[in-house]
C-alpha cells in the first residue's frame, strides 16, 4: 500500500494510546471498604471467558480506530492487493506506453481496447499520485512531458503499427532519469508483454537492470500487465505480391497468410472471408482456417488492361478481437532491371561472377552484369546497379569514394580476393592477407542456415555449401561476421558487422581456387541474394515493417513531409510517419507499412520471466483487463475512516453497559408476604 | 421512660411520639407472664369471645351461659381469649459488613443513607422503645461471627436502658455468622418471643432458611430489616477499585464497570433465593434500603401487623 501523505505513519505509535491509557487509568485506582464481598467474588467468577474477550475487543477496536484515522490521513492508495511496495507521492512518474498493434485487443463483452484501458487507468492514477512531473514514452525517443490528463488526447499515445521497443523505451528514461530526476521516480509500463516488444534476447536487460540499481534516486516500477490473449483473434497479412503477366494482361500474384494469435490445442475449424481491395475493386475469397495458420498461396488477382504496374491493395478479414491486425497494406510494381558491376581483374573469374549475375531468378525477371574495367569506375551505371561483384584490390582513393556512396545509397557489394593481397589496402576496416593453399581440397565445416546471405531456402532446404571444394583461401583481416567457415575457423564467407551492405568471400570461383564455378548453386544464390538485397532501394514499390527503422527512413532525406499518405488510418502525424500503417507515396515509389511479422506470432513472455527482469528493483505487476472499469490506483482514505467508524461504533455497543438488573428496579418487591 | 443522664443518638422523641399510636402486636400466640395486648394460646377473660364447650364438674358456675341452657336444656360454658405480654428479641447483626454506608460525610438527613449499623440501632431502639411502652419484655443479642452480648427480655424500664447501652456500644467488627447465632438463640430461648433480626443477611441464604426454620419450630414470631445500602445495590463506582473486606476477608481489585452486569446479576439471584425462602418459612421479611426513612419502615411493619391482629 502507498501513502500520498507517508511521513503521517511516523503517528502510527499513537495506535497504543488506548492500551496506555487503560494501563494509567488502571493504577488510578480507588480504595473502598466494603460489605457485599459475596457478590463481588460472583461477579468476579462470572466476568472471565466472554468479559475479557469483550474487554480485548474493546481494546482493540479503539486501538484500531486511532490506526485508522491515521492511515486515512496518511491518505492512502489502492494498487491492487498484489502490489504492496511502498512510497510516497514521486517527483518524476514515467509512462512507458506499449502502442503495439497487438494492445489494441480488446474483449468482445466490454468496449474499450488494452491499450485504452491502460490510457486511461494511467491517467487516472497519474492524477491520484499527482507526481511533479509527468513523463511519455511512446517510442525510445526523448520523453515528453504530459499532464495526467493529456494522456487520454496525446497523439504520441495513439495506437501504432510498430512494435513496441520497451528496453528502449526504459534506456531512454533511464538516460532521463539519471540527468534529470533528482527525486524519486516511478516508472509505469503498460504492456501485453508480448516477446517481440520485451526483445528478451538482445534488449541489453541485464545491463539495464544493473543501471537502475546505481542509480542514487529511488526508482519504482509498475507494470500494468494486459497479457490476456485476445480470443478469437486472428491476423492476415501479405507475405508476397508480384506482378505476372498473363497474355496481354496483368496479373497480381499473391501470397496471403492468416493466423490464430490465440491459437489452442483444437482451435475448432473455420472459413475466413478474405476481402482484397486494388484500385477500388474489391475482391472476396474465403479462407479456410483449419488449424492455427492457413496459407493463400499464388493467389491471382487480375489487374486487367490498361491498369498502372504500379499499385496499391488492401487485404482485410472481418473485426474480431484486435482491429489491428484484420488489414494489411500491399504495394506493386514491376522489378527493376538486374543489375550488376562486375568489377574483376582475373578474367576467369569475372566470367563466372559475369554469368552467375547476368541470369535472372525467374523468366519475367530481367538481368544484366556490365563488366566495369577499374579505370572505368567514374562513368559506370551505379545508379542503376544493385550490387557490385569486386575481385582484386580492395578499393582506396576515389574507387573508395564510389562504392562508398554506392553502399550508402543501399547497394550491396562482394569483394573477392586480388591475385597479390596488400595489407596496406584496407576498405571499411578489412583487409586482404595473404593466400594459402591446401594439400586437398576442403569443405566448409559451418555456415549460418538461419538468415544472412548462406540460409536456408523458402522451402527449408539447406543450400549445398558443404559440397563445396576450396583449394585456396585468402586470409581475411579486420572485424567481421564469419557466415561460412573452413576447418580451423578460416572464414570462407563473411560480412562486416555494421550490415553496410559489405560481404566477402575468401577463395575465386576458378577451378584452381575452388569449386564454386562448378558447383554453382552456391555461388548463385549468394549472388542472386546480393543482388536481391541491392535492389530494395530501386524497387517502385517497397514493404516496410513499421518501427524504428520506418522511422529514420522516414525521417531521412526530406523528412517525414515528403510521405504522402495513400490508404491508411486518418490523422497521421508527420512525427508518427514509420509507426503507424498506410501506404505512401515517397519521391514517386510506393511504400507499405505495415505491422512486424513478429507481432502476429503472438508469443507472451511469462510473468515469472519478466518478474526476472526486475529483480532486485522496486517493482510491483498489476494484472489489468481491457475495458475494465476500475482505476488501478485510488484513494481509498474513506474506506478508512469508514472502518474507523465502524469501529468506534462496535466499540461503543460494546462499551454499553449491558441491560442491569437495576437492584432498586428490578429486584423482587420490598415487602415479602411472610 | 428516657434517661437524663444519656441522650440515645439513635432515639428520635418525635417520631417515637408518632408511632407510638400504632401497637406492636404479635402475629402469633404468645405465652406471657402477665396480661397484655398479645393474644395467648388459652383462654381468659378478655372481652374477645372464643368459643362454646360443654359444662364439667369443676367450673366456674359464673361463666355458664343460661341463655343457651334455656334454648337447649344443656350446660355450655363460654370461653374468651386471653391476652398476655410480649417478648421482643432483637437480634442484632454487628459484624464488619454492617459498617458500610455510602452517605456522604456529615449527611444528617434520613434521606441519606446511613451505614447500617447506624440504621439498625435506630430500627432497634425505636423497636424496644415501643415495645417497653406497651409493657412488654425487651431483650438483645449482638451477633457477628458469635452472640457478642446478649441481654435476655425483661419488662423493667432500667433494663430498657440496658438494651440502649448495648445499642449504643454495639462496634461492627468481625465476620458474619448468623445462622450459628440464630441457631443459638431458637435453643436457648425457651418461651415464644417476637424475633426480630436487623442484618444486612450477607450470608448463605439456605443456612439462613435453615435458621429461620429452626426460630418458627421454636413457635417464635421471626420478623426481619434487610438492610441494604444504596451504593451495594446500584454498584455505580466508575474507577478501578480496590475493595477491602469489611469482615477482614481480603482484598479484591476489579473495574467496576466491568464486572457491573455480573454484580448486578449476583444480587438479583441473591436477592430471589432470599425472597422464596422468607416466603417458604412465614418470616415477616422487610427489605430496607438505607435511605428510606427508618420511620416510614417501623410504621409500615407496625401497621401491617396491627392489620393482622385485626384479622384474627
Amino acid at each position: 500500500m502507498t501513502f500520498l501523505q507517508p511521513w503521517v505513519l511516523a503517528a502510527l505509535p499513537l495506535v497504543s494510546l488506548p492500551l496506555i491509557i487503560h494501563l494509567i487509568n488502571q493504577r488510578r485506582f480507588q480504595t473502598v471498604q466494603w460489605g457485599g464481598m459475596m457478590f463481588l467474588l460472583a461477579a468476579k467468577a462470572l466476568s472471565s471467558g466472554y468479559s475479557r474477550l469483550r474487554h480485548w475487543l474493546i481494546m482493540l477496536l479503539r486501538m484500531l480506530a486511532v490506526a485508522g484515522v491515521i492511515l486515512a490521513v496518511g491518505r492512502p492508495l489502492s494498487r491492487g492487493w498484489l502490489a504492496l511496495a511502498g512510497g510516497g507521492r514521486p517527483d518524476t512518474a514515467v509512462v512507458i506506453l506499449d502502442r503495439s498493434p497487438s494492445m489494441q485487443a480488446s474483449d468482445p463483452a466490454v468496449v474499450g481496447s488494452k491499450l485504452a484501458t491502460g490510457r486511461r487507468q494511467l491517467a487516472e492514477s497519474l492524477a491520484t499520485l499527482a507526481p511533479a512531473r509527468c513523463l511519455f514514452l511512446g517510442t525510445p525517443d526523448k520523453p515528453i512531458e504530459v499532464s495526467p490528463q493529456g494522456l487520454f488526447d496525446l497523439p504520441a499515445a495513439e495506437p501504432a503499427a510498430a512494435p513496441a521497443d520497451i528496453p528502449g523505451m526504459l534506456r531512454s528514461a533511464y538516460d532521463h532519469i539519471r540527468e534529470n530526476a533528482a527525486g524519486t521516480a516511478e516508472i509505469w509500463i503498460c504492456s501485453d508483454q508480448r516477446a517481440n516488444d520485451w526483445a528478451l534476447e538482445t534488449g541489453g536487460w541485464s545491463g539495464l537492470r544493473d543501471a537502475f540499481a546505481k542509480l542514487p534516486q529511488q526508482v519504482r516500477f509498475q507494470l500494468l500487465s494486459f497479457s490476456d490473449p485476445a480470443v478469437g483473434n486472428v491476423a492476415i497479412r501479405v507475405a508476397d505480391a508480384r506482378l505476372a503477366v498473363r497474355g496481354n494482361e496483368r496479373e497480381l500474384v499473391v501470397r496471403v497468410e492468416a493466423t490464430r494469435t490465440d491459437a489452442g490445442a483444437d482451435p475448432e475449424p473455420r472459413t475466413l472471408p478474405v476481402r482484397f481491395e486494388i484500385g477500388g475493386v474489391t475482391t472476396v475469397v474465403d479462407l479456410e482456417l483449419a488449424g492455427r495458420e492457413a496459407v493463400l498461396a499464388d493467389h491471382v488477382l487480375p489487374l486487367g488492361r490498361g491498369v498502372e504496374a504500379r499499385g496499391w491493395g488492401r487485404v482485410s478479414i472481418p473485426a474480431d478481437a484486435d482491429l489491428a491486425d484484420n488489414e494489411f497494406y500491399f504495394v506493386f510494381d514491376d522489378p527493376p532491371p538486374r543489375v550488376t558491376l562486375v568489377v574483376a581483374e582475373n578474367a576467369k573469374a569475372e566470367r563466372v561472377l559475369e554469368l552467375a549475375a547476368s541470369i535472372p531468378p525467374s523468366k519475367e525477371l530481367t538481368a544484366r552484369a556490365d563488366a566495369v574495367p577499374r579505370s572505368a569506375l567514374a562513368t559506370a551505371a551505379w545508379d542503376e546497379a544493385a550490387a557490385v561483384l569486386w575481385q582484386g584490390p580492395l578499393p582506396t582513393g576515389r574507387e573508395a569514394e564510389f562504392v562508398d556512396a554506392f553502399v550508402a545509397s543501399g547497394g550491396q557489394v562482394i569483394f573477392f580476393p586480388p591475385e597479390q593481397p596488400a595489407a596496406a589496402d584496407r576498405f571499411a576496416g578489412i583487409f586482404w592477407k595473404e593466400w594459402s593453399s591446401y594439400a586437398e581440397p576442403v569443405e566448409p565445416e559451418q555456415w549460418r542456415t538461419d538468415q544472412d546471405l548462406l540460409a536456408n531456402t523458402l522451402s527449408g532446404g539447406a543450400l549445398p555449401l558443404g559440397e563445396l571444394e576450396v583449394r585456396r583461401i585468402c586470409g581475411l583481416g579486420g572485424e567481421i561476421v564469419p557466415l561460412a567457415s573452413l576447418p580451423g575457423g578460416v572464414p570462407l564467407v563473411a560480412r562486416v558487422p555494421d550490415e553496410r551492405g559489405i560481404s566477402l568471400c575468401a577463395t575465386l570461383p576458378i577451378p584452381r581456387d575452388s569449386s564454386l564455378a562448378s558447383e554453382g548453386i552456391v555461388l548463385y544464390a549468394l549472388v542472386q541474394r546480393v543482388i536481391d538485397r541491392g535492389l530494395v532501394p530501386l524497387l517502385g514499390a517497397r514493404q516496410l515493417d513499421a518501427g524504428a527503422a520506418t522511422v529514420a527512413l522516414a525521417q531521412s532525406g526530406a523528412g517525414a513531409a515528403a510521405w504522402e499518405r495513400l490508404a491508411g488510418p486518418p490523422g497521421l502525424l508527420s512525427t508518427e510517419a514509420g509507426l503507424q500503417p498506410g501506404v505512401f507515396s515517397v519521391a514517386g515509389r510506393l511504400v507499405a507499412v505495415n505491422r512486424p511479422e513478429a507481432e502476429d506470432a503472438a508469443v507472451i513472455v511469462s510473468d515469472e520471466r519478466i518478474d526476472g527482469l526486475f529483480r532486485g528493483l522496486s517493482y510491483a505487476r498489476l494484472s489489468g483487463h481491457a475495458g475494465a472499469p476500475e482505476t488501478v490506483v485510488q484513494e481509498i482514505w474513506r474506506a478508512f475512516l469508514i472502518a474507523m467508524l465502524v469501529a468506534l461504533v462496535i466499540e461503543g455497543l460494546l462499551s454499553l453497559p449491558r441491560r442491569t438488573r437495576s437492584a432498586v428496579v428490578g429486584m423482587p418487591p420490598l415487602e415479602a408476604a411472610a | 421512660m428516657f434517661s437524663d443522664r444519656q441522650p440515645r443518638s439513635f432515639l428520635e422523641p418525635a417520631v417515637l411520639a408518632r408511632l407510638a399510636g400504632v401497637p406492636l402486636l404479635a402475629r402469633r400466640p404468645m405465652v406471657g407472664s402477665v396480661s397484655g395486648r398479645h393474644a395467648s394460646p388459652h383462654r381468659g377473660s378478655s372481652v374477645e369471645f372464643a368459643e362454646y364447650r360443654k359444662y364439667v364438674p369443676g367450673d366456674d358456675l359464673r361463666r355458664l351461659d343460661w341463655r343457651a341452657f334455656g334454648r337447649s336444656d344443656r350446660f355450655y360454658v363460654k370461653e374468651y381469649e386471653a391476652d398476655t405480654n410480649l417478648r421482643l428479641f432483637l437480634v442484632l447483626d454487628t459484624s464488619g459488613s454492617m459498617a458500610y454506608g455510602s452517605a456522604k460525610p456529615g449527611a444528617v438527613a434520613v434521606e441519606q443513607p446511613l451505614s447500617k449499623i447506624a440504621y439498625a440501632r435506630r430500627i432497634c431502639g425505636g423497636l424496644g422503645y415501643l415495645a417497653a411502652e406497651q409493657g412488654d419484655a425487651v431483650g438483645i443479642a449482638c451477633a457477628a461471627g458469635e452472640i457478642v452480648r446478649s441481654l435476655p427480655p425483661r419488662r423493667s424500664p432500667a433494663h430498657l436502658r440496658l438494651v440502649f447501652d448495648v445499642l449504643d456500644e454495639a462496634k461492627p467488627e468481625g465476620p458474619t455468622r448468623l445462622p450459628n447465632v440464630l441457631h443459638e438463640l431458637a435453643e436457648t430461648t425457651r418461651q415464644r418471643a417476637l424475633v426480630v433480626i436487623v442484618s444486612d443477611l450477607f450470608v448463605s441464604p439456605s443456612e439462613l432458611a435453615e435458621a429461620f426454620g429452626h426460630l418458627r419450630f421454636r413457635r417464635h414470631d421471626v420478623a426481619v430489616f434487610h438492610l441494604l445500602d444504596p451504593q451495594e445495590l446500584a454498584f455505580s463506582f466508575q474507577r478501578p477499585t480496590r475493595f477491602l473486606d469489611l469482615e477482614g476477608g481480603g482484598t479484591i481489585f476489579a473495574d467496576p464497570v466491568e464486572i457491573a452486569d455480573r454484580y448486578h446479576q449476583a444480587v438479583a439471584a441473591y436477592l430471589e433465593d432470599l425472597r422464596r425462602i422468607v416466603l417458604e418459612s412465614g418470616v415477616d421479611y422487610h427489605r430496607v434500603v438505607t435511605d428510606q426513612p427508618y420511620e416510614q419502615v417501623l410504621a409500615r411493619f407496625l401497621v401491617g401487623r396491627a392489620a393482622g391482629r385485626s384479622l384474627r
